[in-house]
This record gives structure tokens, sequence and C-alpha cells, in this order.
């Protein structure tokens, strides 16, 4: 893809960002001093709880949010740009074309009454006005191709498909522009074991072959872990982790101990009768968030500082680790 | 008898309508299935959306009718039991949904939740009553009791409602719970906790479930035993070990496959993704259209399921 030169250059950089949204007792901040890049090409899991902040921030790289929720402070970066400095006219173009977004119960997204190729065809259209019908027809082709569906589907009304058969059109134009980034909001939540596995397989093989980044937003580790290569854990609108996908089946990495705690409460089809441990207590009421570390009340290791100081991303063999667990002073303060 | 099965269900069918008019047609969610549960033990049953296992729950408590077939507990006719018979099964076998959300009513506290079933469990002997809404909040996890007592659904998160559910399930001392995807709706770090209570409560109470799912992960870490259907049928049926380590059934396997970090890599066998045809007069196996393995027989002949091996049991033609 030519609009992206030097190949360290971040797809997606997210800077400082809070997103808060206003409800009738204040102020609640669903997304709080976020920092994240996605990378050229690379597929990044987004890992968190409901009311972590994920769906809030993957609106907010969207600058969709609607309502009461708003961008309080920091930026959004896409290709370099910063989306909300773009006027109405200018944003139109540039999402969908280079960034766009699969989300959650898409295949309840496509419109009834047209059908998947009138609806492919349209986007592709919109965007790409110099384009005859007949040409972005035969792309709508080659695109219904890309995610196996057979050409003579895709004359078909969206109530004549199948669940996984919808999904695999949205995500068709998602990537129908060919954008930098797709944004996938828990995109097989829906659908049963086996079309999911199916279509993660085929996010996999298409994001290998058209050369695309994707941010994939889930609450289900084990299956962020299958497809990512690289994965954020959100908790209570903050990152806690970014590590290596990898890293996780390594019981010898050191890791936030909510990930620790996580990966632990998940059942593995592998292991023999593992003990599971779930993580104590409750996700955190974001009006009134804990001081300090937001997981502490719910740690296993909380220690003096964790009630008040609240820990930062900090470079922890290959990870970024937010916990005092693993800040030196932290550890002698605790003393 | 010591070996005597708690739950015995014997060539189970549930007919539905659907559509209306010209189109009125039946299908058959569950399609002449037999299974036994012992006491204390748990069965988890797997399969996709349209497998019927839901229905097969439902049937079981009685909330659905069967069309056909028998349901024995411990060893007496429960079928048709109406009335107070109905009744009286219905204190053996208690059930807990998936929505913890829309299975407590949200005008009612906690206490009242529990109130009604443990006064039928007393048989409506007032004494009492107060000592055991606290033991039973103490036994599935919900303190402190006195302030949990007054609270309503709403101030309660999602795991302690599902508390709350398992709670008023366990009042009148059910001998067997079926449990229809009891962590599904919840958040990851909550579901094992969840599954942990459930599997204290079986080992204090030696209280048998079924235990609907369709994460093959979670059955095998709280089943005994795992069941898997697919189109309204037994497909295959182990201990959780031997089903997951030697699958036999070709559907097994893809579900196996398909499951996020189990043993395989690489693409799943090619199967079409259709759902199962559940019509009545469909023939031979279910699973047909989508089996890798599939023969000119399984499109005429339905496969009988057959032991295999001990305790371990198959429905397919290879």
């Amino acid at each position: 893809m030519s609009n992206h030169e030097a190949i360290n250059e971040a797809i997606l950089e997210i800077k400082d960002l809070s997103v808060a949204y206003g409800t009738a007792k204040g102020d609640v901040l669903a997304v709080q001093d976020m920092n994240l890049r996605v990378l050229p090409n690379e597929i990044m899991g987004l890992i968190g709880e409901s009311g972590s902040g994920k769906s809030t921030l993957a609106y907010a790289v969207m600058r969709l949010l609607k309502g009461s929720a708003r961008v309080v402070k920091g930026s959004v970066r896409i290709l370099g740009k910063d989306i909300y400095a773009m006027d109405k006219e200018e944003l139109r173009q540039f999402r969908w074309a280079n960034i766009s977004m699969v989300f959650q119960s898409a295949m309840n997204a496509l419109n009834p009454v047209l059908t998947v190729e009138t609806q492919i065809v349209d986007t592709i259209l919109n965007h790409r006005p110099q384009l005859s019908r007949r040409e972005a027809r035969e792309k709508a082709h080659e695109l219904a191709d890309l995610v196996r569906i057979d050409r003579s589907r895709i004359t078909s009304y969206p109530h004549e498909l199948s669940g996984g058969m919808r999904q695999r059109i949205v995500i068709a134009i998602a990537i129908s522009l060919e954008p930098s980034l797709v944004i996938m909001d828990e995109p097989t939540t829906a659908l049963d074991v086996v079309v999911q596995r199916s279509i993660l397989d085929q996010i996999k093989e298409i994001q290998q072959r058209v050369q695309f980044s994707v941010l994939f937003i889930s609450h289900d580790f084990s299956l962020v872990s299958h497809l990512a290569s690289r994965i954020a854990i959100m908790y209570a609108g903050r990152v806690v982790e970014v590590t290596e996908a990898r890293s996780l089946m390594d019981a010898k990495v050191a890791h936030h101990p909510y990930t620790e705690g996580l990966w632990r409460a998940i059942p593995k089809l592998t292991a023999k009768s593992v003990a599971l441990e779930g993580i104590v207590g409750t996700p955190p009421d974001l009006l009134h968030p804990p001081s300090g570390c937001a997981f502490h009340p719910r740690c296993r290791y909380t220690f003096e500082p964790c009630r008040t100081v609240r820990p930062q991303l900090q470079d922890v063999e290959g990870s970024e680790i937010a916990c005092h667990r693993f800040v030196p002073e932290g550890i002698q303060h605790g003393q | 008898m010591a070996n005597e099965p708690l739950i015995e269900v014997k060539d189970l069918v549930v007919r539905f309508a659907v559509g209306g008019g010209l189109k009125r047609q039946r299908i058959v969610p569950v399609n002449h299935v037999s299974f036994t549960i012992n006491p204390g033990e748990v069965l988890a049953l797997v399969g996709e959306s349209g497998s019927g296992k839901s229905t097969i729950g439902r049937a079981l408590v009685r909330i659905l009718e069967p069309s056909g077939g028998s349901l024995h507990l411990g060893g007496a006719d429960v079928t048709k039991v109406k009335g107070k018979a109905l009744a009286a099964y219905r204190r053996e076998i208690q059930m807990i949904f998936q929505d913890p959300y829309g299975s407590l009513n949200p005008v009612k506290t906690v206490e009242r939740h529990l109130r009604l079933p443990i006064r039928k469990h007393k048989q409506d002997r007032e004494g009492g009553i107060s000592e055991q809404i606290d033991e039973s909040l103490q036994t599935v996890g919900l303190t402190p009791v006195s302030e949990m007592r007054v609270k309503f659904p709403h101030e309660l998160s999602g795991g302690q409602r599902q508390r709350v559910a398992i709670a008023r399930a366990l009042a009148v001392k059910p001998r067997i719970l079926v449990a229809d995807e009891p962590i599904s709706m919840l958040d990851v770090s909550i579901r094992a906790e969840i599954l942990q209570l459930l599997k204290h409560l079986q080992q204090e109470y030696s209280l048998a479930y079924l235990y609907i799912t369709h994460d093959l992960a979670s059955a095998r870490y709280f089943g005994d035993r795992i069941m898997v259907m697919y189109g309204g049928q037994i497909m295959e049926s182990a201990p959780s070990d031997e089903l997951v380590d030697k699958p036999r059934h070709p559907y097994t396997r893809l579900l196996l496959a398909a499951t996020p970090n189990s043993a395989h890599t690489g693409p799943l066998p090619e199967t079409s993704n259709r759902s199962p045809d559940l019509s009545e007069n469909r023939q031979g196996c279910p699973f047909a259209d989508r089996c890798p393995y599939v023969m000119a027989v399984c499109r005429t002949q339905d496969p009988p399921l057959i032991e295999q091996s001990a305790k371990h049991l198959v429905a397919c033609h290879l």
C-alpha cells in the first residue's frame, strides 16, 4: 500500500486519550489517558471486560462518539493525520477509505431491502466516483471471492444468507476500499464455534494477502491470543498491559496481575483438570473508580503504593506493564 | 439399587410447528435422544445453536411437553405427571438460565426471590424461613448476607444475579440442576467463580447437573461426561477427558479443532457452514451435509448410537 511510507510509522497512534460520558451524576471517564500504537500489517488484540472502555475506544478512534460521549483530551492519529482536526467532508472521505470498522453483531448492520451486491457497490462508488458501476460490480465479485462467498450468492438479500455469510459480507465491505486499518469490535461473538473459527482464519488469511492492520476488540482471551500478534489489555478505561500474544502461553513471562488472573480464569481445552481461579470481586464502578491502581481491590499482590499511586506503563521483559510490582522503587516504598 | 440412574431419558422427541398457512411444517429439534444422569454426576451437553441442547433442558424440567419418549426420575415415570406430582418432580429438578438479567423479577428483593421456594420446600410452615434465606445466601457466596437480602436485582452485578438464581434453584433442595449456558453472559473474570461454585455445590450436596454449553473447554472442566449433539441427535458421548483426547465422531473433531487454543493448527477441514436441517422428513445423518467423510449410506440411513468402547458412544457409519 502506498499511503504510508516509513515502515515503522504507526498506522494508528492514540496519545493520552480520555473519553467521558456525561451523566446526571457527573462525568464518567470510560477511557483514561490511553496510549496505543498499531503498526503496519499487524493484528493487534484489545481485550477487556464489559465496561472496560474497549468499545468506547473504537468509537472514539472512528470519531463516531454520540450522545453525551466526548473526547476530553488527547489525540487520535491515523496515518499521521489527526482525525479530530478534520472537517466533515475530509472526515467522510478519509473514513472507510483509510479506516473501517466491523461492528458488534455486524450481521444485522446490513440493509434488509438491498441486495448485498448493491451494498458493496454503493460503498465503493461513494468513495470512488471515478469508477463505473460495472467496474464496481467486478470489484464486488472479487471481494466475494476473497471472503469465499459464491459469486452467485451476492445478489441475495441479507435474510437469505446465514449469519456467518452476512458477517463475511460485512468484512468484505470493510475492506472494499483497501483501508490501512480495520477495527473489528467483537465480530464473531454471535456466531457458532466452527463458523467463528473459519471467519477468524479467513481474516488472518486476507490480512496477510491484502496487507492491512487490524485492531481486534474482544472479551475472549483465548480467541484473541489465537488471532493477534500483540495484545493490549484494558481495565477500567486504561491499558494495563501490552504484550506479545505468544508470551501468554509461557508461564515464565511476567504479566500484569489482571492479565494473569484472566488467563487463569479461562478453562483450557487441552489442559487436564487444571484448577480454575476466578478474580475475586467485581469490575469497578467507573463513577467511583478506586484510588491508585484501579485493580488494587481485586489484586492478590496489593501493597501500599497500589492504593494511592497510579502505576504507569513500563517496559518489563519485553512487555509494557502498568503495575507497582515491577517497579523497584515501588517495592521499596511498600516495605 | 445403588447404581440406578437419577434421570433416565428414553427416546425423547420434541416437535415444533413453524411457519403458518401453506408453509406450515414441523421441525424436530430433539430427535430420539436417550441418556442417563447418575446421582451427583455432571453431564455436559455440548452443541451449536440449533443442536437441540436447550430444548432438551427445557423438556427435562417439563417447561416443554415432550412429543414422544419418556422421562424417569429415580425409576418413577414423570413424562406426563401433572399438578401435585409435577410440583413434586420440580422439587427434585431445577433450572438456571443463561440470562441472569432476565430471570429475576426487577421489583422483588433478593430475599423475596428466595422466600417462596423455601416456603414451598418447607411445605408452608413459616418457622425458620429467615434463617434459611441467610443460609442459602451464604452457600452461594452472597455476603454480607444482611446487606444482600434487601437488594434489588438492578443493584447487583451479573455474577451476583446468577448467584441469586442459583440460590433460588437450590432452595427446594433439588437433586439435579439443569444449567443452560449459566456463564456465557458473564464477564470472563466472573465466569470461573460461578463454575467453581457449581462444582463446589456438586461435591457438597452431591448434586447432579445437566450442564448445557457451546464451549467444550468449560464442558471438560466441569463435566464428568460430555455428550455432543448435532441437529437434534447425539453424535458422541464419552467421559470428558476421553472425548477431548480421543474424539471419534467427525463433528466432535471439527468442534475440537475450532475451539481456540486447541492443539489443532492450520485450516479447518473444509465443510459447509450450513445450519442443520431439522425438518421432520429429513433422511440420514444430520451431519452428512457438512461431513468431510460423507458416504452414500450417510444420506439415507441414520447411524445408530453404538458403544464403541466402555462408556464411549458414537453415532457414525465410519
